[in-house]
């Protein structure tokens, strides 16, 4: 078994390799995203660009690039995550109900905050909204200013690990059970996808925001794609988000989800 | 002009205080024997240093600034490197608190002259 894994992970390293020779050169003046092809008109680089903010109303070019030009790439990077964290889930989830090991004074104690956790409980306790609040700025604010879906849900999803670091791991998962956790990964997907599809409903292809002003009922095409985008990146931050707290609880606690670090 | 060079001056003393405080932290880090002391020096010199850094920054900020209305931006600038100041002034030491917190729980053994001087074993002592 172990020989047939290293074969498919060979076999599927020479197919990339064998890919690369398909490259442009390094550097090359004549590759797509900086000469264009030939008779195709303006470079790819030079159209996002000039064009970015008038066709989507999008200040800030990378997020339109990330969430509309290549969406459905971004869509499945979100996959990726939500599939990293089904993995863990699988492999080192324990289903079966183990006895309590820990006793409860000392639990009691941490959660009480003996003098030794006061500090770190009370600057949690300050810094927690303030983190959580940035983190939901940097999503809304993820077409205009560097940040979004990723970011944001990176941000906070650490604010729910810090919980589970600063305390123990049942005060952050009394704030966030595993059945939240799991349903939030989901409902992230479903939203990326969902406003795929609804472009396709709407007589357009999948993923494509322009059509979607039916629905949103904003001022114009490109202001339909830039609500698209906050759309599509509120999706990914709450899988990302429920993905990264999914992933701590699993590793800090061998898969049993008490008793954590 | 003149008030652009009394800022400028101001700001760099901060930054120059803050690159000098950021050299005996380092220092200490290398130069003390044990865990708690280097943690020590580590802690209050990067706080201390950082804080005066980003403060020299929100200073400089200042430089070209004429009125509220039409230079909102700057003290957008200068607001966001002072919330950067509290929070660093609030989670250094916090860290630097739970990290050592961690060592004595792992029995990391203070250097002492005799072991009178180690007034945390005198209030642990099941340690």
């Amino acid at each position: 078994m172990k020989w047939l894994a290293l074969l498919a992970v060979c076999a599927t390293g020479s197919l990339l390799i064998y890919g690369v020779s398909d490259f442009p050169d390094w550097g090359s003046a004549n590759s797509p995203a900086n000469g264009g092809v030939e008779g195709a008109g303006a470079s790819i680089s030079e159209v996002f660009i000039e064009e970015t903010e008038t066709l989507t109303k999008v200040p800030n070019i990378v997020t339109a690039v990330l969430a509309d030009y290549r969406g459905y790439d971004t869509m499945f990077e979100t996959v990726v995550i939500f599939a990293a964290g089904m993995a863990i889930f699988a492999i080192i989830r324990v289903m079966r109900d183990t006895e309590q090991t820990q006793d409860k004074t000392q639990l009691d104690s941490s959660v009480d905050g003996d003098h030794q956790r006061i500090i770190v409980g009370t600057t949690c306790r300050i810094l927690i909204p303030v983190i959580q609040l940035f983190a939901l700025y940097v999503v809304a604010h993820g077409h205009h200013s560097p940040g979004g879906g990723f970011q944001g849900g990176v941000i906070l999803g650490a604010s729910f690990i810090l919980i589970g670091l600063a305390g123990n791991l049942e005060t952050a998962m009394q704030r966030f059970s595993e059945k939240q956790f799991v349903s939030m990964a989901c409902i992230g997907i479903f939203i990326y996808a969902g406003f795929g599809l609804l472009g396709q409903f709407l007589g357009g292809d999948f993923l494509e925001y322009g059509v979607l002003q039916k629905v949103l009922l904003t001022d114009g095409e490109p202001m339909a794609r830039s609500h698209s985008m906050l759309g599509v990146e509120i999706g990914v931050a709450l899988t990302v988000t429920a993905i990264m707290f999914a992933i701590y609880a699993n590793l800090a606690s061998k898969g049993e989800l008490k008793n954590g670090l | 002009m003149i008030q652009e060079t009394i800022i400028t001056i101001i700001s760099a003393l901060f930054i120059l205080a803050g690159l000098i405080f950021f050299l005996g932290a380092a220092m200490g880090l290398l130069r003390f024997p044990d865990f708690y002391t280097r943690m020590h020096a580590a802690g209050k010199g990067d706080t201390l240093s950082s804080l005066l850094v980003v403060l020299g920054f929100a200073i400089y900020q200042l430089h070209d600034f004429t009125s509220i209305q039409s230079d909102w931006p700057v003290i957008l600038v200068i607001f966001k490197l002072l919330a950067i100041c509290t929070f660093i002034m609030i989670t250094s030491p916090t860290s630097t608190h739970a990290l050592m917190n961690a060592g004595w729980e792992d029995d990391i053994e203070p250097e002492v002259k005799g072991k009178e001087a180690n007034d945390l074993a005198k209030d642990f002592p099941e340690k």
